[in-house]
């Protein structure tokens, strides 16, 4: 199976759910002119990113009725989308949906949310504790957000649980100006890399641009693919909307070439995790 | 550890460029008021201001008092003719002499922090009349050792270069082609004759870069400073410059009384137009 996927590096408003969800209209419109399957938008795309206090005024079910038109696009394109949730538990997360078919088939709620320095996302939404593996019309997809992709353990986990393509909305600030490309872009690069190169998995990641209160996000959305490694990038900090391809069969073909995935035994890591014992 | 301060400046002077076009835009103004010195900050700050607004909106003004040099107004003068700006200047000599009257005998600090923020007065007051945002100057090496004026020249909406060492400027300066007379004279604040900024925090700018980069950036202790060549008592009056001045860099205290109090546990971003 062989299909297409857009990055919407876009710059959404903070706190402007009306006007977000209106950017979020015209770029899939704009993706599925593109002829893509599916379209990925950055962390928190649909509320903004440096909410504060205003978390609790923008905080959304993903049924809610201000995101139906893209519930009914989603008819027409899949679409991964980042928001602020109202939890039933009542608590905030930051996540993201998959919608499909006219209805959404997954939320995953970020696990790790970096409350250091520059961040504070800890100060105001809950934390996701379940990995998200899901089943789609494009096959088995897993997703993760910005800081969760960083997490080696949960992308192994992820692909060992059979992920073909990785979401990974982010929105992703800029830092270190030294060299010809950010130090963050370089840590993101690596992640992307080990992926896509180690783990056999497709990886869309779709980074934001635009600056919230000083913080700066830089952009470079790309898709990573298994054989081809970065196939189609977004530039920094500018909008744009790139479309590249999934081709399914370039997993089984990397993972012959380089077979990580075949010679992978988990008994050795249930064993080491279940402090050396034999796991019953 | 030289290298630790090169910066890739295309890269930077890109990024500083959108940070500015999208503040203005997100603030919902055009326009951008500039207080010129004829040093190389506000010089630096008005050539982004201008690559990134275009020079029609950017206002940017010289506000000698009688004892400013020479030196001031020609290099005031040649950057807002190599940015493409009339010359606009605004004498503030009578303004302070009518305050420096009452005060006979003020030392040359206070009359300097007067100055400083006379010249505040008259720029937020220009940019009123231009519904102009007032695009601030100060740089990284003076933030972080207090070496400006407390609502004087801190006083901005934007600060694009606050994260820059006054060396990078410097660098970032040569890069976009500043005359080069601006970019070689002493760095001064021009509040009396024959004063420098080398002079009286007491220590080159070079040297003063790379023992804050090594504190603050490294999160060196001044001991590991010490180890690495430098003297020992200058990187203590400098560790003592930084905590003296943390009152500046930022917002006042508010004893907090209810739920909600501005500033502790009323969190918005600057940005928030909901």
């Amino acid at each position: 199976m062989t299909y297409a996927v857009a990055l919407a590096q876009i710059n959404p408003v903070c706190g402007d759910l009306a006007h977000n969800v209106a950017l979020h209209v015209e770029q899939t419109k704009r993706a599925l002119d593109a002829g893509a399957d599916l379209v990925v938008f950055p962390e928190l795309s649909l509320s903004g990113y440096v909410l504060k206090d205003q978390t609790l005024d923008v905080m959304r079910t993903p049924d809610c009725a201000e995101f139906a038109p893209l519930r009914e696009l989603s008819r027409h394109i899949s679409i991964c989308a980042g928001f602020a949730e109202e939890g039933s538990d009542g608590i905030p997360y930051n996540s993201a949906f998959y919608m499909e078919d006219g209805e959404v088939r997954h939320v995953h709620r970020k696990m790790y949310l970096p409350t250091h320095g520059m961040f504070e996302e800890l100060k105001f939404f809950g934390r996701g504790r379940e990995l998200s593996v899901f089943e789609t019309r494009l096959g088995r997809l897993g997703m993760v957000i910005c800081r969760d992709l960083f997490h080696p353990l949960e992308v192994s986990t992820m692909a060992a649980l059979g992920v073909q393509l990785l979401l990974a909305p982010s929105a992703m600030p800029a830092r270190g100006f030294e060299g010809d490309t950010l130090a963050i872009e370089q840590t993101v690069a690596l992640a992307l890399g080990s992926a896509s190169t180690f783990l056999g998995m497709f990886v869309a990641y779709a980074n934001r641009v635009g600056f919230d209160d000083g913080l700066g996000f830089y952009g470079g959305s790309a898709l990573s693919d298994p054989m081809g490694g970065i196939t189609v990038a977004a530039p920094r900090f500018d909008e744009d909307l790139v479309v590249g391809r999934v081709d399914l069969s370039h997993i089984a073909k990397r993972r012959y070439q380089l077979p990580i995935r075949r010679e992978e035994d988990l008994a050795i890591v249930r064993h080491a995790l279940n402090g050396g014992r034999d796991v019953s | 550890m030289n290298t630790t301060l090169e910066l890739n400046n295309d890269l930077v002077y890109t990024f500083l460029q959108h940070f500015l076009r999208e503040e203005f835009r997100s603030s919902g103004f055009t326009e951008a008021s500039i207080a010129l010195s004829g040093g190389l900050d506000s010089a630096f700050v008005l050539k982004l201001t201008v690559d990134s607004l275009g020079a029609d909106h950017v206002h940017a003004i010289f506000l000698p008092y009688r004892t400013s040099s020479a030196e001031s107004r020609r290099d005031a003068r040649s950057m807002m003719e190599f940015c493409g700006l009339p010359w606009k200047e605004l004498d503030i000599s009578a303004m302070a002499d009518a305050y420096l009257a009452l005060q006979p005998g003020i030392d040359r600090l206070r009359a300097g922090n007067l100055m400083a923020r006379l010249r505040m007065a008259v720029i937020f007051d220009q940019s009123k009349r231009e519904n102009a945002l007032v695009v601030g100057t100060s740089n990284k090496s003076e933030l972080l050792v207090g070496y400006s004026t407390w609502y004087g020249d801190m006083a901005c909406a934007l600060m694009p270069i606050g994260d820059l060492y006054k060396t990078q400027v410097r660098s970032l300066a040569h890069h976009v082609g500043i005359p080069e007379e601006i970019i070689a004279k002493p760095p001064s604040a021009d509040l009396w004759a024959g004063q420098t900024d080398e002079g009286e925090i007491g220590v080159p700018y070079e040297t003063l870069d790379q023992i804050l980069y090594l504190l603050v950036d490294a999160r060196c202790t001044p001991d590991e400073v010490a180890a690495q060549g430098f003297d020992a008592g200058l990187v203590d009056r400098i560790q003592h410059k930084i905590l003296t001045s943390q009152f500046k860099r930022v917002a006042p205290p508010i004893a907090k009384l209810s739920q909600r109090t501005v500033g502790i546990d009323f969190l918005y971003p600057r940005d928030w137009r909901a």
